[in-house]
């Protein structure tokens, strides 16, 4: 158990500190990868297997390859190093980290693990979804709260489609001559 | 013995063993299918196909196998090295990986997850991931339109992969892929394809895209850009993207009889062959990978706003409907 997690816990920092190391856009995207892969680990360390497979297919499989898909249509294949245009923050940043670092230790140190356990979470996907959707006499701003979000998701992708349509009268481009 | 058994059958030992011959299996099927795949051209075109080596030219795959053992590995002067050479690795374990949730007979699986279906979606979907490594890291025009093509597909089809699995969902009750076999009656006309036959087209034709198979194959387009995102490869690490491309392959074609096709359950009740239903299973898997080498030997590729019409504008919406059907009948019966 140490022993994943600690394998988990460096392969998740360890492709952090690639993210913002590495001098390359798709370097950092692909270790973004690795990052949420390990954190996908720990949920399933935590008795949280529903939420490891969200984990990997939203982060891994769509945002991450979102970005890379992006990186590629955006930049020009041909440069090879996509140099990154935050250097010039990088005191302020480094500030940043370490008061948040900081903060962090502060509040995990003062807190009293006694009683929490990777055991005590919910465990299966069938309570998950009851609490979520307030079939049990759980409370029910989870089922409002997941009503919003999707409310809000319908609304970006109408917006999307919005934004994105041609007027008409511009011709009718259907990309077949690429 | 029974002592062996004993060990044999104690958690660690048993994950390990099983996941072991779970790759095997793996391995051995990507290599078997690139030998059926060219005997069905063979005998679709009429011709023999491979012939030389072995009975009926049976032992070409061994052939195969160490030539491109003995091959140089080649990689462009200015690849990324590491992301050119991880490509296939992050491209092979996902489509490996997802084989421990198939249950092959009664009590026959890896693990039996309680949330399989999301773990097969989940994982195949960072395949479109090596896709895209394997298009960057070969520092080629060809192998970079090749990877945005396939990530624009799998992105693209992954939305009605996933809602054609809904139905079967809701019917069922349950993730697991164990319970979905288990609730398919042992006669044929308790399969779920038949209350979801558009469900279970949309599925098939959507995990054909997604396993890149002609006519979806624009990602690797042979006749426009020669090889697509693999054209820099060669030796092993071609063999191992082409063992990722048959392995998921044969797992869509698995997942399509165990979600619609009754999983290891007989076609009728009186064929029941308890723990070797296994056959059926196979047999039914080799039927779908058949189906879908016959649909390669015979229509042409699809066109770039073809695919994404067909995504989106008649996949998306049928498995939309079908699932306020699926529901209105639930809430009905």
């Amino acid at each position: 158990m140490i022993v994943a997690f600690a394998f988990l816990a460096g392969m998740t920092l360890v492709s952090a500190m690639g993210v913002v190391i590495s001098r390359n856009v798709v370097h950092s995207a692909l270790f973004m990868s690795g990052s949420f892969l390990g954190v996908a680990g720990f949920f399933v360390m935590l008795n949280a297997p529903a939420l490891a497979a969200f984990q990997v297919l939203i982060y891994v499989g769509a945002v991450t390859v979102v970005i890379l898909f992006g990186i590629m249509f955006t930049q020009k294949p041909q440069v090879r190093r996509f140099r990154t245009i935050l250097n010039a923050q990088r005191w302020a940043g480094f500030f940043v980290a370490a008061g948040v670092g900081a903060f962090l230790a502060f509040i995990l140190s003062i807190q009293n693990w006694g009683a929490t356990s990777s055991g005590n979470g919910t465990r299966g996907v069938a309570a998950f979804a009851r609490n979520l959707l307030g079939v049990t006499q759980g409370s029910e701003i989870f089922t409002l709260l997941f009503e919003v979000a999707s409310v809000l998701l319908l609304v970006a992708v109408v917006a999307a489609i919005v934004v994105s349509r041609r007027k008409t009268g511009e011709g009718v481009d259907r990309g077949v001559e690429e | 013995m029974q002592t062996v058994l004993n060990l044999l059958e104690m958690e660690p030992i048993r994950f390990f063993i099983s996941f072991g011959a779970i790759l095997f299996l793996v391995l051995n099927l990507a290599a078997i299918l690139t030998m059926a795949e060219r005997k069905t051209a063979g005998y679709i075109q009429l011709r023999y196909g491979p012939n030389r080596v072995g009975p009926r030219g049976l032992l070409q795959p061994a052939a195969d196998v160490f030539k491109l053992f003995t091959k140089e590995n080649v990689s462009p002067g200015r690849a990324d090295l590491w992301i050119f050479l991880g490509a296939p690795i992050a491209m092979f374990i996902p489509a490996a990986a997802v084989w421990m949730v198939i249950p092959f007979a009664p009590n026959a699986v890896v693990a039996n997850l309680n949330i399989g279906i999301l773990f097969f979606v989940a994982v195949t979907s960072i395949g479109a991931l090596g896709v895209i490594m394997a298009g960057y890291g070969s520092h080629s025009t060809f192998s970079l339109l090749g990877a945005l093509r396939g990530a624009a597909q799998m992105i693209s089809y992954e939305v009605p992969l996933i809602l054609s699995l809904l139905g079967v969902i809701m019917l069922t009750g349950s993730l697991s892929f164990v319970d979905v076999v288990n609730s398919q009656g042992p006669n044929f006309w308790g399969w779920y394809f038949l209350p979801q036959l558009p469900m279970a087209l949309t599925f098939y034709i959507a995990g054909l895209a997604e396993v890149k198979r002609v006519p979806f194959d624009l990602p690797e387009g042979e006749s426009e850009i020669v090889g697509g995102f693999m054209v820099e490869y060669s030796g092993m690490t071609w063999a191992l993207i082409q063992a990722s491309e048959f392995a998921s392959m044969g797992l869509m074609a698995s997942i399509n009889v165990t979600l619609f096709f009754g999983g290891w359950q007989p076609p009728l009740e009186f064929l029941d062959l308890g723990n070797f239903n296994w056959i059926w299973f196979g047999l039914k898997t080799a039927l779908i990978m058949f189906t879908f080498q016959w649909i390669r030997w015979s229509v042409p590729r699809l066109r770039m706003d073809q695919l994404m019409d067909l995504g989106w504008k008649i996949l998306v919406p049928i498995t939309l409907v079908w699932l306020f059907v699926t529901a209105g009948a639930m809430l009905v019966f």
